[in-house]
């Protein structure tokens, strides 16, 4: 599909350059509301994005018309371009690195029937299953195929899996409302010993939640859970986006190499992650993939580029190009590894805690926080009711606590890290283990 | 391409199917910082299938391919056939509606050259950069849509609606050394061209803003009387309660039916709350929801006794109710869900006035704009894009990073005051659920008084 395109772009009335990527999804869906399978779905969706280089300037196109017009595709492309910004973008060629080879296609996920689909999220409402509570869960599979080029040469071409395999719990008591939620991504099934994890992990957490207790209050120690953190690294994650450098909006911006963070901190990009649904072995710019370090040892490592930004930096993309059907490219993380020192223990991917509550004389977990990414993001400081949070007094936990804020400034709270938990795990896109922090602010009414 | 999706309906072998298919021409226009990011058009199209069986649940299926559809039709029938359900699901009563719903376009957006937009943006953009040295970054949107929607069921309706839509929004980045504030301007309008002129005023003052901003102090975390303008008031109904009112979320849960039994006090005979996808103008307004059901104002809290909830026609089936015409979905790409169009805090006397609602508190926070909110149920947080205290009964210094953190019925029973002034927010952005983001809806509301509210921060 690309080529037809790519060709009419470099032909006679053409453009100076131009690249282009084309994907078809196919998901399937089945979804289980309050216990019972009450739906299933599917949907097709195939689109190309163009975009081109004429006379300097960058213009772009989308379309998802079941057989796009490449000339009309061109027009508008061009017709974008007149308005565009001039910028020199170094497209990939077809001649030097090879493309790494990684697996993202797994059969059994490609192959798996409806009835597979629906055995698997049966079997998540019989394990959960408990009469004071309503169970959801959603899976979902989807088959992708991508075709990226550029009138440079440069081709890539791959299909990919993923399967998402989501639970939520809800509890009303009165006025309680308690909700735990959990997930299995990946690009390949999830075996019984994931499913397994995954019923753990909820239960733990819904038991641990059934006692309401205070909450403290003060400045305290705080183990935030991988799913917790999302509010500690979505700061990290804006700053080291090139494009937020470029912009002068980073308050890591002239800081690389300098040491910011605890030195037994390292964060990676990694598309090369075999198994995971973002891994592939080009970027949506046909940008050979190859992981990156974000932060190195405590120290501040390389910010992520596509093309673009990369040009106007004067720099190198960094293999981050993503792109939609509509719209241009423009930069994505893949996937986003914590490499810190690992707990003491055995690995408990379930634990509450992660092995790092022993010595907290009051503190909190905090599992989940309502409302990551509505602030000042950007400045690393936070303030968030908690959605999903426990007390823990003198090394064990005593129960959820409602009805209270926790706030802090990532920046500051990374610097020193209490610990590092014995629970990596994956969480979308990211995997972490827990983290203790220090100086916390926890405020209750 | 009503005659299309008839013949695709009666080919069916389920006992009930809609269709539903979008062709939606759009263009936008982006700045970050000086720079130009795109200008461009785009169409999308693409089709939805729904379908029905005695016994089976929804069989969905959704494509960009038109070519499709009757194929289409026949994988949702299988789909809902391998779904087997001992308790059936089932709609409420419906008459068939058959009807063209063509809302204003106000300046036919299709008509008006992607240059022009530019100029307009960039007039905007210029605005918030020129204000101080200290903007170090802006991000400028310029977004409009003309979206042509077919609708067909078994049950006879037919409908075809034309929904324009236009958002220009701006972000203002501060920043001044280590620390960096934002200002931020949004508006958002089911409406044309002619609806988005002459707002350079406004990018000035929310990139004055971000400056100020930048010199004021953190609040300090604690409880306080707080007062919410009409912006943030609207965002707090929106989430706090909003969303409780949703009838998926208690349709089939009976505990979730008893939290929220009708005719139970929400909060003082001053609250008024309601949802309007009928009202003029706004941009959750539609005339038919994505199911064929006419909108409509539907009254939520009245004196502060709970008394509606907005439903699909499986949820008003399920609970013995009208459905309300709140079943929306973002694109031909999901289905419809149980949603909010223009949800509203009535207006308070007429005359009372944010005097009225400041003069007696001695310290507390006077919150203004939203940069956003989220509810997890009975608890929600909502982020202010700026504040102010309140001392002895007037406002005080500014101050930043104000989240008020909430227990919904404890807030909603402390709302005391009411003030007259009601104006809705057109703005931009949009609400999310179900992972379908961000849908167009509005909200409105006057100044609003908690006597207490938790407010995040450093303590």
């Amino acid at each position: 599909m690309i080529d037809a395109v790519l060709a009419r772009a470099r032909g006679k009335g053409g453009v100076d350059n131009a690249d282009a990527l084309w994907r078809r999804q196919e998901q399937t869906a089945v979804a289980f509301e309050s216990g019972r399978l009450k739906a299933a779905g599917i949907s097709e969706e195939a689109g190309l994005n163009l975009r081109v280089l004429s006379k300097g300037r960058m213009g772009v196109a989308g379309t998802t018309a079941a057989t796009p017009d490449p000339t009309a595709l061109l027009d508008r492309a061009r017709a974008s371009a007149e308005l565009g910004e001039m910028v020199e973008l170094a497209f990939p060629d077809s001649s030097p690195q090879s493309q790494p080879r990684i697996p993202t296609y797994f059969d059994r996920t490609a192959n798996a029937s409806l009835d597979n689909l629906i055995r698997m999220g049966k079997l998540l409402v019989e394990r959960l299953a408990r009469p004071d509570c309503q169970i959801n869960v959603a899976v979902e599979r989807e088959i992708a195929e991508t075709a990226v080029g550029n009138t440079a040469g440069a081709r890539g071409e791959y299909r990919a899996t993923g399967i998402a395999v989501a639970v939520d719990i809800t509890r009303i008591a009165g006025d309680d409302v308690l909700m735990v939620y959990d997930q299995y991504v990946g690009a390949d099934m999830p075996g019984d010993a994931d499913l397994e994890t995954l019923v753990r992990s909820v239960e733990t957490r819904l038991t641990a939640a059934l006692k309401v207790v205070t909450p403290p209050e003060g400045t305290l120690p705080v183990v935030f859970t991988p799913a917790g953190l999302a509010a500690v690294v979505l700061p990290l994650e804006q700053a080291l986006s090139g494009k937020t450098v470029l912009q002068g909006s980073s308050p890591l911006a002239g800081k690389v190499g300098e040491t910011l963070f605890d030195e037994r901190l390292s964060i990676i990009d990694d598309p090369l992650t075999p198994g995971r649904p973002l891994s592939r072995p080009v970027d949506d710019e046909c940008v050979p993939s190859r992981a990156t370090a974000l932060v190195a040892h405590g120290k501040v490592g390389r910010f992520i580029y596509d093309l673009e930004t990369a040009a106007r930096a004067q720099t190198e993309s960094t293999g981050n190009g993503r792109r939609g059907i509509f719209g241009k490219p423009h930069i994505g993380y893949t996937n986003i590894l914590f490499r810190g020192r690992d707990g003491v223990g055995t690995p408990q991917p379930y634990a509450l805690g992660g092995g790092l509550i022993g010595d907290i004389d009051d503190g909190l977990i905090v599992d989940d926080l309502i409302g990551v990414g509505q602030g000042n993001v950007i400045s690393g400081a936070f303030s968030h009711p908690v959605g999903l949070a426990y007390r823990v007094q003198r090394g064990e936990i005593t129960g959820r606590v409602k009805d209270a804020a926790v706030a802090g400034n990532a920046y500051e709270l990374l610097k020193k890290i209490g610990g590092f938990g014995s629970d990596g795990r994956w969480l979308g896109a990211r995997y972490s283990p827990s983290l203790l922090l220090e100086g916390v602010s926890v405020a209750r009414r | 391409m009503k005659d299309r999706l008839a013949a695709a309906v009666k080919q069916s072998r389920a006992d009930y199917t809609e269709v539903r298919v979008e062709r939606t021409w759009s263009s936008a226009v982006a700045f970050r910082g000086r720079r130009l990011e795109t200008a461009t058009v785009s169409e999308d199209q693409g089709g939805f299938v729904r379908v029905l069986n005695k016994g089976c649940g929804w069989g969905i299926a959704s494509f960009t391919s038109l070519d499709e559809l009757p194929a289409m039709v026949t994988r949702a029938n299988e789909l809902s056939r391998a779904v087997r359900l001992e308790e059936p699901i089932r709609l409420a009563e419906l008459a068939p509606q058959t009807a063209d719903g063509v809302l204003d376009l106000d300046g036919d957006v299709r008509g008006i050259p992607l240059a022009e937009k530019k100029k307009l943006l960039d007039r905007y953009n210029t605005a918030m950069l020129g204000v101080s040295a200290l903007i170090v970054d802006t991000q400028a949107s310029f977004r409009d849509e003309v979206s042509e929607v077919w609708y067909v069921n078994s049950e006879g309706t037919s409908l075809y609606q034309l929904r324009p839509e236009v958002v220009v929004s701006g972000t203002a980045i501060g920043r001044r050394n280590g620390s960096i504030e934002k200002g931020l301007e949004s508006i958002g309008l089911r409406k044309g061209w002619n609806s988005v002129q002459g707002f350079e005023n406004q990018f000035r003052v929310v990139a004055q803003r971000a400056v100020d901003l930048l010199a004021a102090p953190r609040v300090r975390g604690g409880a306080y009387p707080v007062i919410l303008d009409n912006e943030l008031a609207g965002v707090f109904i929106h989430e706090a309660f909003g969303h409780l009112s949703e009838a998926d979320f208690v349709y089939e849960n009976p505990q979730a039916r008893e939290m929220m039994t009708l005719g139970r006090r929400f909060g003082k005979p001053v609250l008024n709350v309601g949802d309007n996808g009928a009202a003029s103008g706004l941009r959750g307004t539609l005339p038919y929801d994505d199911e064929g059901t006419p909108t409509q104002d539907t009254a939520l809290i009245r004196e502060g006794i709970l008394v509606g909830r907005l439903h699909s026609r499986e949820t008003a089936a399920k609970l013995g109710e009208r459905p309300t015409g709140n079943a929306r979905a973002i694109s031909f790409r999901h289905p419809p869900i149980v949603r909010m169009t223009n949800t509203y805090i009535a207006p308070g006397k007429k005359g009372a006035g944010f005097k009225d609602l400041i003069s007696d508190i001695k310290l507390g926070v006077y919150a203004c704009g939203a940069f956003g909110g989220q509810t997890m149920l009975e608890n929600f947080s909502f982020t202010a894009g700026w504040g102010y205290m309140i001392r002895d009964g007037q406002v005080a210094e500014l101050v930043k990073d104000v989240v008020l953190a909430g227990n919904l019925f404890q807030t909603l029973d402390r709302i005391d005051h009411i003030a007259g002034d009601f104006t809705w927010n057109q703005m931009g952005g949009g609400c999310g659920k179900g992972g379908q983001f961000p849908l167009p809806v509005t909200e409105g509301a006057p100044h609003v008084r908690i006597e207490e509210a938790l407010i995040g921060g450093d303590v």
